[in-house]
């Protein structure tokens, strides 16, 4: 029946033999370009990050170092490495053991305020319509206006309250410029509890903190865990409110990367080194919520 | 014996509080009390000083802030003069828009591209989608790296076109621009392309197959079935990646710090460098309620709609 229609269907199956192949070899020439481009900039960093100073620019240029090394990393904790090469004679000034520490310290724990805070507002709101229509888009604004905008007031008064470089400062604005994500992710895990359970439990004499506790926190502690290493590689890679607000003893990962880049000009190799390992808490943690990943950057408003 | 009774009365004393918590209202404004900390301290104190501080005339050399004179406009004023700060807000524009299509454009076709099955789709999808994960300022470092006078994109110029074709990306105005842009591109591409895709196939085959049937050709079946019911998510995702990139600060401060001179400084490296770099923060100030207004008022027309919809 109806041979156009038919036609259009099946029009893979009915292709001739060789241009079923030229139109499988176009789709996968795509693909690798497209693997390619995402890939490429990636390899040059851990490809640099390996090299010794006199390749770091060498022409022409190759992904499989020459004299590979690892002193690039070494230098990165131990500054007073022997050098070897002239190159090295411009040093790194201090080892970045102090922004690692700072990072894994004001990271962890503002992420679990950040966690905390967002699901007891999201249960609030998402149970009782605490704060009505207004807070949960309130929050929003944390995320909303450029950073540096709230950075000029805070500055301000964080120097009154000496809070500037200061991991306490630190722990709180990551704790409150993240947790609009963490509400608005933990609100979409809490709405799709169903109230039937935690109703039962009140009607049985349970008090509202121990249903709280003991039945909404269970059975969202998958989405609590999204939410909170969604927040930690947000904070891990945040870097505006780290380089405004800290100056020495509490600088970041981020901030010390910059410091690099910025004071020891060309100083490719430890600064490649410093970048890999700077992204890998983040890229293990990223590829652990994959499918939450679109729902934390649209604050829940698309899930898969 | 009084030590019983001690442990009675803070018994008593706990429940009794414990009732106090109880009590559904009590419960309802714990529940939002610490986030309401966290507001108060970073968003609504800091909104009362910088209305203030737009009003004066202050700098931290100058000492206290709480003593400094009133001026009235005379922040704003001299920002809707300064041809510089509507040259960043310009270029942060410019930005936003040539960035955020580049994105949809990419990713669509790769969602697309990846609506088909072939061997290996799954790897593929998660490979790609690294880059937004990595931190901002290592994607920055990575393309200054690639964009260097000897870095690598220039060598594969030189080895194609010959040395004659190497640009010195990052010490011209718009070879500069270009680098970040692609640094953006590259890196939230990816995000696009995984709402995009997820939208697709989240699609029923059904309307595709009957359009299919009635004799659509792919690019009518597209644009005519695919593309209407796939708009909102379009919508939401175009929406989110202009908010983010019209916040661009740590790609341009790392690659370009936005020179040379200033060609490449968009709205929030302006304001880092007047505020924080030349101290003049009630001028800072100013440019920030500016932009705060500004972005109000966008959120207010583009966003909230979304939410509601949702809610």
């Amino acid at each position: 029946m109806r041979e156009r229609s038919s036609g259009r269907v099946s029009a893979q199956v009915a292709l001739p033999k060789r241009r079923r192949w030229l139109r499988w070899g176009a789709h996968w020439l795509i693909v690798l370009v497209v693997l390619l481009f995402f890939a490429m900039p990636v390899v040059w960093l851990l490809s640099v990050s390996f090299k010794p100073p006199q390749e770091w620019q060498a022409f022409p240029p190759t992904v499989i170092p020459r004299g590979p090394t690892l002193n690039n990393y070494l230098l990165l904790v131990n500054p007073e490495l022997p050098k070897g090469s002239a190159s090295y004679m411009l040093r790194v000034t201090e080892p970045v053991t102090k922004s690692f520490i700072n990072s894994l310290i004001i990271v962890p724990i503002a992420t679990l305020i950040s966690a905390m805070v967002g699901f007891l507002a999201a249960y609030g709101v998402s149970r009782y319509r605490v704060g009505g229509d207004f807070m949960p888009f309130f929050v929003l604004t944390t995320r909303m206006f450029p950073p540096v905008a709230f950075a000029v007031p805070l500055l301000v008064y964080y120097q009154n309250l000496r809070l500037i470089d200061t991991r306490l400062g630190m722990i709180i604005i990551y704790a409150g410029f993240t947790v609009a994500f963490s509400l608005w992710m933990m609100k979409g895990f809490i709405d799709a509890v169903p109230r039937s359970v935690e109703e039962a439990a009140i009607l049985d004499g349970a008090s509202r903190w121990r249903v709280l506790f003991t039945i909404t926190l269970p059975l969202v502690k998958g989405g609590l865990a999204a939410t909170a290493l969604f927040v930690f590689i947000l904070n891990w890679t945040e870097f505006l409110y780290a380089l405004i607000f800290t100056s020495t003893r509490s600088i970041t990962v981020p901030v010390q990367l910059s410091h690099y880049v910025g004071a020891v000009g060309r100083f490719y190799g430890p600064q490649a080194a410093l970048g890999v390992i700077a992204s890998i808490p983040a890229v293990i943690f990223g590829y652990l919520i994959q499918r939450h990943l679109v729902t934390g950057f649209s604050f829940g408003l698309i899930r898969k | 014996m009084e030590a019983i009774s001690e442990a009675k009365t803070k018994q008593g004393l706990l429940f009794t509080l414990g009732r106090h918590l109880n009590r559904e209202s009590v419960f309802k404004l714990s529940l939002v009390a610490p986030l309401q900390l966290l507001l108060w301290f970073l968003l609504i104190i800091p909104f009362i000083i910088v209305i203030y501080l737009s009003f004066v005339k202050w700098q931290p050399v100058f000492g206290s802030w709480t003593e400094a004179p009133w001026v009235w406009f005379e922040n704003f004023q001299k920002l809707f003069t300064e041809i510089r700060f509507l040259e960043a807000l310009g270029r942060t524009l410019a930005i936003v828009v040539i960035a955020v299509t580049l994105e949809f454009i990419f990713a669509l076709g790769l969602a697309l591209l990846f609506t088909r099955n072939f061997f290996g789709k799954r790897l593929f999808t998660s490979v790609i989608l690294y880059p937004m994960m990595l931190p901002w300022v290592v994607v920055g470092f990575i393309f200054y790296l690639l964009f260097l006078d000897h870095g690598l994109v220039n060598s594969i110029l030189t080895t194609i076109f010959g040395a004659t074709a190497t640009i010195s990306w990052l010490r011209h105005s718009v070879p500069a621009m270009s680098a970040i842009i692609l640094g953006d591109v590259w890196q939230w591409t990816p995000f696009m392309f995984l709402l995009l895709y997820s939208g697709l196939s989240a699609l029923p085959s059904e309307p595709k197959e009957a359009a299919m049937t009635l004799g659509a050709t792919p690019w009518q079946i597209f644009r005519y079935v695919t593309f209407p019911s796939l708009k909102p998510v379009i919508l939401i995702a175009i929406i989110i990646r202009a908010l983010e990139a019209f916040k661009i600060f740590d790609l341009v401060f790392i690659m370009t710090g936005g020179g040379p001179g200033t060609a490449t400084e968009t709205l929030s490296i302006y304001i880092y460098q007047i505020g924080f770099r030349f101290g003049q923060l009630s001028y800072a100030a100013a440019l920030a309620i500016v932009i705060l207004i500004t972005v109000s008022i966008v959120t207010r027309l583009a966003v909230r709609p979304l939410f509601e919809k949702e809610g």
